[in-house]
């Protein structure tokens, strides 16, 4: 176990590294120096844009060897100094610390709740195999795979918004958090979220309890006498959670983390993904890259984590 | 999957020259481009070469075995004929390749505004908008009504939808066609290799493998798109060159226990070379189940592009379906048809080839069944 933990821990430093570098050589590979990028923001309006380039280019040590440069900029990613952010004036750190709260938010519902419906609908489908309720679940979770997240979105905001006028069109701010109208104004975006979750754990959930419905200590333990919901609800759920429990990290780090990126900016809500799509336009090149590394770490730590608790709950993998 | 029909004169010909007449075709594309880049002379458009390659190979390593082997083709098309899903998913997906392909001549040109006619709903419905009228100098209510000559409505630019919808499905289809074809043939081979060559080529291809498969790609799309400027080869590229290490990871397996077989073994007692196995017995085998993982892959990359120009880092200069959604989000209160249709589409695209995946993969191999 020790040696297999160790191991995917140099893993995850090998990629995190490669994420980094891959970064570092994009930027220095991109037509024109990383310079014009501030210049478009500061100076566009400066009588003379070479001499604010040069300034520019020795403020941020990019007229130093590109080794140094490098090693600066791992240095400095590394050490929790991500730059500063030119469109909203302040550092790169300063400006995530007040926008997480708002992606947390809708990812920390919308996993809560498509877990437990998902895992409801996936259970009640296998058992009930070759039921109309079964054909139902099985079509609806093929189509909530199929839905883009992002037209999901605009078609509940045009129904529930635009046509029936129930909730605002856009997310305000100015409402406390942990407040009834808060949680109002979530309903549409974290409702996105939860029907494509839904549909990706039903027919996950429901594949594996048949798998297990088929194993031979089911059929023990049914002609052992005993209840068809004890034997659901001990043998089969429990040995499909194992697999299941696994999955869960490594879907609020990838899936979770895409599907909130679209839905902020669909709704408006001012989380990361929002400040990452207004960074782009407004050509704020550190809050591009500070995003990036975010959702590149969240997917590489839920990796890690989902690997550890796979081979703790079967050691069978720890070998491989 | 090798026992042959009885082939004509024709085919036997081919059959025989094959691979020579495959990488010789491989070798001149090359020479082409080759001469192209050196000579800074235009002899081809520089996307016919990627579609040249890609029907090369798609030919013949996609249909030929297929075609030699009638029999068992016939039998895993009345396998795959009995889930009447996958059979919708191939009339929609036969269904969209014409509209791209022949629908850009009967429709008007997608890049064309006519401020006149903007916000027309579809055909059959009517909205009322409010304008201002020059003549009396009043805001008038005015019921509009769709017209044939916009079948599909047009956006708030007055550009016509049917067009806009058809161009945005050739791009869709170059981005699921093209994108998945890179990603499948690098996946395959190096799949195939890894598990052929076995030893440190196999754990050193593998390792990497492992490596890109938790690279979160999508983020890379974006920040590529965000430094190089959005153009939809670079795209293409990107989402073909990312998008292998499942892929590798299937085949790999798949080759795995091929390897072992008798007739790849009887093969090597006759002195085949590596290349021989591998390129005749090794990928052919495989072919059933890369074609599944191909068509279970486009909707992923064809979603992949969809969002990216959703989110404005699509090609500018094409009207592709993300990007008209974009447009539709803005006029939802006005024109909510322009949000709705390239939706439906999208959808319609996405569930044809879910279904037809899956429906071939019952069909390719009994045991998935559940």
């Amino acid at each position: 176990m020790k040696a297999y933990i160790i191991k995917r821990l140099i893993y995850t430093i090998i990629i995190a590294w490669g994420v980094l570098t891959v970064t570092f050589l994009l930027l220095r590979v991109a037509p024109g120096s990383p310079a014009d990028k501030y210049l478009a923001n500061v100076g566009a309006r400066a009588r003379n844009p070479s001499e604010v380039v040069a300034a520019i280019e020795a403020r941020y040590g990019l007229n130093k060897p590109i080794q140094e440069q490098y090693f600066d900029y791992v240095t400095h990613v590394v050490r929790g100094d991500w730059g500063w952010s030119l469109s909203t004036s302040m550092p790169v750190t300063e400006l995530i610390k007040r926008h997480w709260v708002y992606s947390f938010q809708i990812v920390l519902i919308s996993s809560v709740l498509s877990t437990i419906v998902g895992i409801l609908v996936g259970v009640i489908a296998a058992v009930r195999q070759r039921t109309l309720v079964d054909y139902l679940a099985t079509f609806f979770s093929f189509v909530g795979i199929s839905l883009p997240s992002f037209w999901l979105g605009i078609m509940l905001i045009l129904l529930f918004s635009v046509k029936l006028g129930w909730f605002k069109t856009y997310y305000d701010t100015g409402v406390p958090l942990v407040s009834v109208a808060n949680l109002k104004q979530l309903v549409l975006p974290a409702a996105v979220l939860t029907i494509g979750q839904v549909a990706g754990w039903a027919r996950y959930v429901r594949s594996s309890i048949l798998d297990n419905l088929r194993q031979d200590f089911v059929t023990a333990a049914r002609a052992k006498g005993l209840p068809e919901g004890t034997v659901i609800r001990r043998h089969v759920f429990r040995n499909s959670m194992l697999g299941i429990a696994t999955i869960l990290l490594a879907e609020i780090g990838g899936v979770v983390f895409a599907g909130a990126y679209f839905t902020e900016i669909i709704f408006g809500i001012p989380g990361l993904g929002r400040i990452s799509f207004n960074a782009v336009f407004a050509d704020d090149y550190a809050v591009v890259v500070a995003v990036i590394f975010i959702g590149a770490f969240i997917v590489l730590i839920t990796n890690l984590l989902q690997d550890l608790a796979y081979a703790y709950i079967d050691p069978r993998i720890r070998y491989v | 999957m090798y026992s042959e029909g009885a082939p004509g004169r024709l085919v036997r010909a081919l059959n025989r020259r094959r691979s020579l007449v495959f990488f010789s075709l491989l070798g001149v594309y090359s020479a082409l481009l080759a001469i192209q880049v050196l000579s800074h002379r235009r002899l081809l458009a520089p996307t016919a070469y990627v579609y040249l390659y890609f029907f090369t190979v798609v030919f013949f390593i996609g249909v030929i075995p297929f075609y030699r082997n009638r029999r068992l083709t016939s039998y895993y098309w009345k396998r795959t004929k009995r889930s009447w899903p996958a059979i919708l998913g191939l009339a929609f997906i036969i269904f969209l390749v014409l509209l791209a392909l022949i629908g850009p001549f009967f429709t008007q040109d997608p890049t064309a505004h006519v401020f006149k006619e903007r916000n027309l709903p579809p055909v059959g419905l009517s909205i009322e908008q409010n304008t201002f009228d020059l003549a009396t100098g009043k805001f008038a209510t005015v019921v509009t009504p769709g017209t044939w000559k916009h079948p599909l409505g047009t956006d708030s630019d007055g550009a016509d939808m049917l067009a806009m919808l058809v161009s945005g499905a050739r791009i869709s289809l170059q981005v699921g066609l093209l994108a998945t074809g890179i990603a499948i043939f690098i996946g395959s081979v190096l799949g195939v290799l890894s598990a052929y060559m076995g030893r440190w080529i196999d754990n050193v291809l593998m390792r990497f493998t492992d490596i890109m498969l938790t690279f979160p790609f999508f983020l890379l799309l974006v920040f590529i798109v965000y430094i190089f400027g959005a153009n939809l080869w670079i795209i293409i590229g990107v989402i073909g060159l990312t998008g292998w290490p499942g892929t590798a990871r299937l085949v790999r397996s798949e080759a795995l226990s091929l390897r072992t077989r008798d007739f790849i073994l009887a093969s090597r007692a006759l002195g085949a070379s590596h290349a021989r196995i591998v390129f005749r017995h090794l990928i052919p085998n495989t072919a059933s189940l890369i074609i599944v993982i191909s068509t279970l892959s486009i909707p992923g990359n064809i979603l992949a592009e969809a969002g990216l120009s959703f989110i404005g880092l699509g090609d500018p200069s094409k009207a592709s379906w993300g990007r008209i959604l974009n447009a539709g989000q803005n006029s939802l209160e006005t024109a909510w048809w322009v949000a709705v249709e390239p939706g439906v589409m999208l959808l319609f695209t996405v569930l044809a080839f879910n279904f037809l995946g899956d429906g071939l993969r019952d069909a390719f191999d009994p045991r998935s069944e559940a």
